[in-house]
This record gives structure tokens, C-alpha cells and sequence, in this order.
């Protein structure tokens, strides 16, 4: 946000930025800011782009260590749900603790968005994610309530086995800008739908060298064993064999309410003979 | 007390209610100028109707009016005979009232149209009736002021009212075009712009005699009949509104359900029952997701839902809620997907749709019973189907306990698939 009074200079001197070649994501977003003022600022219409995410926790008991105060570590993030980096389009991450930490309110710079803390009590946490701003300039608040001991009475704490709590979710950008789209159209961490017809993008934007990505994705993360796996394929099949049972019986219901009408026809008609 | 006393209950039974009454009674105090005796007959209870104003009650008259009531002679303005009667006159200061009697002026009488014999040649014959019969209709008319019962009654060969009256009618209208000096002087007169209409008449009054004429239990089948139609477009409605919505639902149309069936609209109030026409209220979501500009497929997924059922009751969506979870399927998805979503949501109206449908069928069968006793049973693998789908599903029966519900829930073979519960869905 600081830049935008000098890049909006910038944007004066050099009119045509639709395809430049960024070093990184910083050069980058200081122009497409800019670009957004101009041409690429265009609303695509009926387009949505969305970013399935991960948030939660995972927490591991101290076990012999745990001191009154400090009886878990934790951590609390946000990931792509395939361990993508995020930082094409979260900026920026504050994490909202406890008013009893030192500084509850934390501000992750750069992906992966992820806090780690000792504590004993459970909270709930606000995660505020702050976009590009070619991306969006609301943010956006997650919130998630810090679970730190086993939800099965039966499972005895462990301090091997950690405590994960993860949802998947997925943010949506409806009516994205073009600068957006024609930004993170080939991103692995981005769902970017067919475009209407007529749509056309400017070329994409060739993706950075493999090293510089890596930084900020969570493939690699020493948690990520702990991470839940989440398959629609899975939901998808659970929901179709429901209404698969719901329609059959919406079916049977027709062909009941047509059989008691024919019934009904007929002794109405005989009622009113007589 | 007197209460009490007429009711014959003994006097102590109820001591706190006559505490309680007490200084209830003093709060309602007597209101001035009504006598105590009169007061009592109200039982205490305020009057329904405001009551005289008690200033007006007690107000005198004014000191220098002296008024008495004298039996004094009158003649009638209204009479040609000069006849004298007497009657009780108040007299103010010792002056009675002048002028006319005061009932004169109710006296009215009908200027019946005169017409010379060169004008019924010129404008009058018709060939139903005769000169004479005119002239005596006529006469009749003025005689008894227009009654056409009476002048019916005392008609000399056998006309209806409707032809009397037509008759007059005509004739005066004809005359009184006739002497118009122009057509526009006479074109507002009752007479010319709503002239007499014999055949409405007539079946005007033979409506009326029938539906005066009906017996008690011509009525109530007619009611039936009333109600029994109603039930019919109120039925049709609803599957034909669910009908609508699969259609637009599939087509992605908007625009087409809502006004679609104004023809089978039967009364508002059947709107609640109706399963809603989801694809308007999406489309308003959709439209209220945009402005936010970001937001979460969850929260999406939540304010769709919420508008798919905001038409049904809590306990709709309570017993939808139910079965989702013995379908074995999660309240809110775990992976909430565009698909997910979607399909999530698509299930829901189906199961409002079913619900709906089940409504229906409940609904016939009560009403049905009546009429065909027991021919249901009759129909073959009706009944082992009916009973099949409350029990299985939970949807429309009787309050069954929980624990019953998964039992028979799980006990389904086709639900048998599903393994878990998944208690985690309460957790989102």
C-alpha cells in the first residue's frame, strides 16, 4: 500500500504494461497496481476465481516439559489445500490471539502464513488475510478456534500423536479483475474457470523459476505428514448416492399422489352422479 | 358476592380471589350521573359502549327559557282536505313553533308522464300493447305512485312486473325525447342513459329466487364444492411450481418461475406452503455475494441455504437437517468445492421437494378416507410403500425419539453404506 503513490506515477510514464516479466512477486504487484488503473482494471464479469485453502491448527502436548502455562505448542496457519503458495495472493496474514499473549496481534509478511506459540488454553483465533491489491482491497477474516486437546475422551495425550484441527475452505473472487486473472491464470494454487466466450487474456505471465516459489509453499513443511487430506471425489459420491435415495423416493411419491388422484377422480365423480 | 350467591358456591371457598377483587372493583368508581342502581346492574364491568357524557346528564336548561308542552291544533301542507288535527307542541317562552308541520315535506309523489292521444299515435304504439291497456297502466301508475307490485296486482289482464315496468318505462323515455328540443338536452336524464333492461331483469330476479329458494343442504354442497376446488388448484399448485423450479433449476433460467402461473394462484396465503422458488432468491444472494467482492464458499454455501429454505418453517429445516445426517451425509461438506456446493445444495431442495410432496400425500389421504373408505387398501403395495417412507426417511411422521430415528435410519439397506454418522458435521 505504501507504493501505490509512486507506482501511480510510474503508470504515467509507461502506459502499456499488459505483459511484463516480473523478477519477483513484489516488482511484480507494484506494477500490476497500476495496470489495474488502466486497461487490465476491466471486471470480468460471470468469472470467478477461487483459492482453496486450508486453516486450522496442529498441536503437540510438552508431555515432561509442559509447565503450568505452557503445556502445548502450536501452530496456526493457512495453506493451499494442495500446499501451494499462497503469496500470489495473500499479502499479508494477521493472526488475532488471546489479549494474553505478548503482542496477540501478529502479522505474518510472507507465505507459508503460519504462527507458532506455546500455550495451555483454547481461543478463538481471527485470521485476517490482506490480498494484492489487484486481487481485492477487502480483506478477508477466518476464524478458527484453537483446539489443542483431543476431541475423543478416550485418547490420551500423546506427545507424538498432535491434535490437528483443519477446514477446507476456498476463497472466492467473483467478477475478478483482468490484471488478476491474466496474473495467476496458470498458478497451481488457483482455480481459474473457462472463460466466457469472447473473453480473451493477455498472454500469461511466464511463472517465476522453481526455487523462488518454493519458499513459500508448504510441501516441504515439517507438519505437513499431519495434514488432512481432503477429496471431493470422496463428498461428491457421498452426496450423488443421497439424492440418488431421495430421488427415488421423490419418484415413488409422484407415482402415490397420481394413483390417489386417479382414486380420488374417480369417487368424486361418482359422489356427485348421485 | 351476589355472583356467589347466585351460583350458590359457599362464601369463603375462594378468600384470595375476593381480596383480589376488591380493590380491583374500587379502581372502576362509579361514574357521575349514572344512578348506583343502574351502576350495579353492569356487574362493575366497564361499559363496552362510552357512555353518555354525565355533564350532559345534569345540565340544565338554560334559566330564561321556559318550556311547556300544549296540545295544539295543525294543519298538514301535505293534505288537500284542510283537515285539522291536534297535537302535543313544545312551547318555548310561551311562543309555538310556525311554519309547516314538520312531516309534510316526506310527503313525495311521482310526476307520471301525461301524453295526448296525436302523441301515442305519433310515438307510442307498440304492437303489444293496446292504447287502453297504456292508458290503464298509466292511471295505475299514478294511483300508486310507481309500486308496480301493487299496479300489478290490480292490472286488469295478466302482465308481469317486468312488462309493466317495461312498458312505463319506454313510454316515458319516448315522450321525453320526443319533446326535447335537441337529443343532448335529455341525454343525461336517468331515463335515456340507463334505460330499463327487461331480460336482465328477469333473470336478475330468477337468480335470486333460486339462491333464495335453495334448502340448507343445497347450500352446504355448494360449499363443499367451493372448498373442494380450492383444494384442487391449491394442489396443483405446488407441483406445479416444483415442476417449474426443476425445469428453470436445470435450464439455469432465471426469470421464468415466480409470475409462470399467475392462472392457478388460488389465495396468498398458500404461498407458505409452497416450495420456494429457489432460483430468484439465488440469484439475489449471487448478486449480494458480488458485492462483497471476497468471500468464503462456506459463507456462500450458508446464505444459499438459507435462502432455499427461508420459505419453510424451523421445523422444516430442522427434520431436513435430521435427515441429512442419517443419509449419512455432513451438514456442512468438508470439502466445500464449486461441485460440492452445488450438489449440496441441489439435495436440500430435493429434500424440500420431498417433504413437500409428502405434505401432499398426507394431506389426500385425510381428505380421501372420508369419501372412499378404505378402497386405498384395495390398490395393491400402497400401503407397505406408505408406511415405508416416514419410517425410513423421518420425513412427515409422527415425533419419533431420536435414538429411533438412527436406529431405523441406519436399519435401511441403502443407507447402510454410509458407516458413520460423522459426528465431526456438528463441529463446523
Amino acid at each position: 500500500m505504501s507504493n501505490s503513490s509512486s507506482s501511480k506515477k510510474h503508470g504515467q510514464d509507461q502506459p502499456e504494461l499488459s505483459g511484463p516479466t516480473p523478477k519477483s512477486h513484489r516488482a511484480k504487484m507494484g506494477k500490476s497496481e497500476d495496470t489495474d488503473k488502466k486497461n487490465l482494471g476491466k471486471k470480468l464479469k460471470d468469472v470467478e476465481i477461487s483459492i482453496p485453502i486450508v486453516y486450522g491448527n496442529i498441536a503437540f502436548w510438552l508431555g515432561k516439559k509442559a509447565s503450568e502455562y505452557q503445556s502445548h505448542k502450536w501452530t496456526v496457519y493457512v495453506r493451499g489445500a494442495s500446499n501451494e503458495d499462497l503469496g500470489a495472493i495473500v499479502k499479508r496474514a494477521v493472526f488475532q490471539l488471546h489479549s494474553s499473549f505478548n503482542n496477540p496481534t501478529r502479522v505474518v509478511e510472507s507465505p507459508p502464513f503460519e504462527l507458532s506459540e506455546a500455550g495451555w488454553g483454547e481461543f478463538e483465533i481471527v485470521i485476517t488475510l490482506y490480498f494484492h491489491s489487484d486481487v481485492c482491497d477487502k480483506p478477508l477474516n477466518l476464524y478458527h478456534h484453537l483446539k489443542l486437546y483431543p476431541e475423543d475422551e478416550n485418547s490420551s495425550m500423546s506427545t507424538k500423536k498432535p491434535v490437528v484441527v483443519e477446514f477446507y475452505d476456498e476463497i472466492v473472487f467473483p467478477d475478478p479483475s483482468e490484471a488478476f486473472l491474466s496474473r495467476v491464470q496458470n498458478h497451481p494454487a488457483v482455480n481459474v474457470p473457462r472463460l466466457p466466450p469472447g473473453v480473451t487474456l493477455p498472454p500469461p505471465i511466464p511463472v517465476e523459476d522453481a526455487s523462488k516459489r518454493r519458499k513459500g509453499d508448504t510441501k516441504d513443511h515439517p507438519l505437513s505428514q499431519w495434514f488432512t487430506n481432503f477429496s471431493e471425489a470422496d463428498e461428491l459420491l457421498q452426496l450423488a448416492a443421497a439424492r440418488q435415495q431421495v430421488q427415488a423416493h421423490i419418484a415413488k411419491l409422484r407415482r402415490q399422489i397420481s394413483l390417489i388422484d386417479g382414486q380420488h377422480h374417480q369417487h368424486f365423480k361418482s359422489s356427485s352422479d348421485q | 358476592m351476589d355472583a356467589k350467591d347466585i351460583l350458590g358456591l359457599p362464601k369463603n371457598s375462594f378468600p384470595a380471589l375476593e381480596k383480589k377483587s376488591r380493590p380491583h372493583k374500587e379502581s372502576h368508581r362509579k361514574p357521575d350521573g349514572i344512578s348506583r342502581e343502574v351502576y350495579a346492574l353492569t356487574g362493575g364491568l366497564p361499559p363496552l359502549m362510552p357512555s353518555l357524557d354525565s355533564s350532559q346528564l345534569k345540565k340544565k336548561p338554560p334559566s330564561h327559557e321556559k318550556i311547556t308542552w300544549q296540545w295544539l291544533p295543525f294543519t298538514n301542507s301535505a293534505r288537500k282536505d284542510n283537515l285539522q288535527l291536534y297535537h302535543w307542541v313544545r312551547v318555548v317562552n310561551g311562543v309555538p313553533p310556525t311554519g309547516d308541520y314538520s312531516f309534510a315535506k316526506y310527503n313525495k309523489s311521482v310526476d307520471v308522464v301525461k301524453y295526448t292521444d296525436e302523441e301515442y299515435d305519433k310515438y307510442l304504439t307498440d304492437p303489444m300493447w293496446t292504447k287502453e291497456e297504456t292508458n290503464q297502466l298509466f292511471d295505475l301508475c299514478e294511483r300508486f305512485d310507481l309500486r308496480f307490485i301493487v299496479i300489478a296486482d290490480r292490472f286488469p289482464s295478466s302482465r308481469t312486473i317486468e312488462e309493466l315496468k317495461d312498458r312505463y318505462y319506454s313510454v316515458s323515455r319516448a315522450i321525453l325525447i320526443a319533446r326535447a328540443s335537441s337529443s343532448g338536452d335529455v341525454a343525461t336524464h336517468p331515463l335515456v342513459k340507463e334505460p330499463y333492461n327487461v331480460t336482465q331483469e328477469i333473470e336478475r330476479k330468477r337468480a335470486l329466487s333460486m339462491v333464495l329458494s335453495q334448502t340448507r343442504q343445497q347450500e352446504r354442497r355448494d360449499e363443499e364444492v367451493v372448498v373442494e376446488a380450492k383444494r384442487i388448484a391449491e394442489l396443483r399448485m405446488p407441483a406445479k411450481a416444483v415442476e417449474e423450479s426443476q425445469l428453470a433449476a436445470s435450464n439455469a433460467v432465471p426469470e421464468v418461475t415466480g409470475r409462470a402461473v399467475p392462472g392457478e394462484t388460488a389465495s396468498p396465503s398458500n404461498n407458505a406452503q409452497l416450495p420456494p422458488f429457489t432460483l430468484p432468491d439465488n440469484a439475489s444472494t449471487i448478486a449480494s455475494l458480488r458485492i462483497l467482492r471476497v468471500y468464503l464458499r462456506t459463507y456462500a454455501l450458508d446464505q444459499m441455504v438459507q435462502a432455499t429454505t427461508s420459505s419453510a418453517g424451523p421445523r422444516t429445516v430442522k427434520r431436513i437437517e435430521q435427515t441429512l445426517l442419517d443419509l449419512g451425509v455432513n451438514l456442512k461438506p468438508r470439502v466445500p468445492t464449486k461441485a460440492v456446493c452445488a450438489e449440496h445444495l441441489e439435495l436440500r431442495k430435493e429434500m424440500l421437494t420431498l417433504l413437500n410432496l409428502q405434505k401432499q400425500v398426507q394431506y389426500k389421504e385425510a381428505e380421501g378416507s372420508p369419501f372412499c373408505d378404505g378402497s386405498y387398501n384395495e390398490a395393491p403395495g400402497t400401503p407397505k410403500d406408505w408406511t415405508f417412507i416416514p419410517d425410513s426417511m423421518n420425513f412427515g411422521g409422527e415425533r419419533v425419539s431420536k435414538k429411533d430415528q438412527k436406529r431405523k435410519g441406519h436399519g435401511h439397506p441403502s443407507s447402510a453404506g454410509h458407516k458413520r454418522p460423522r459426528k465431526k458435521a456438528s463441529e463446523f
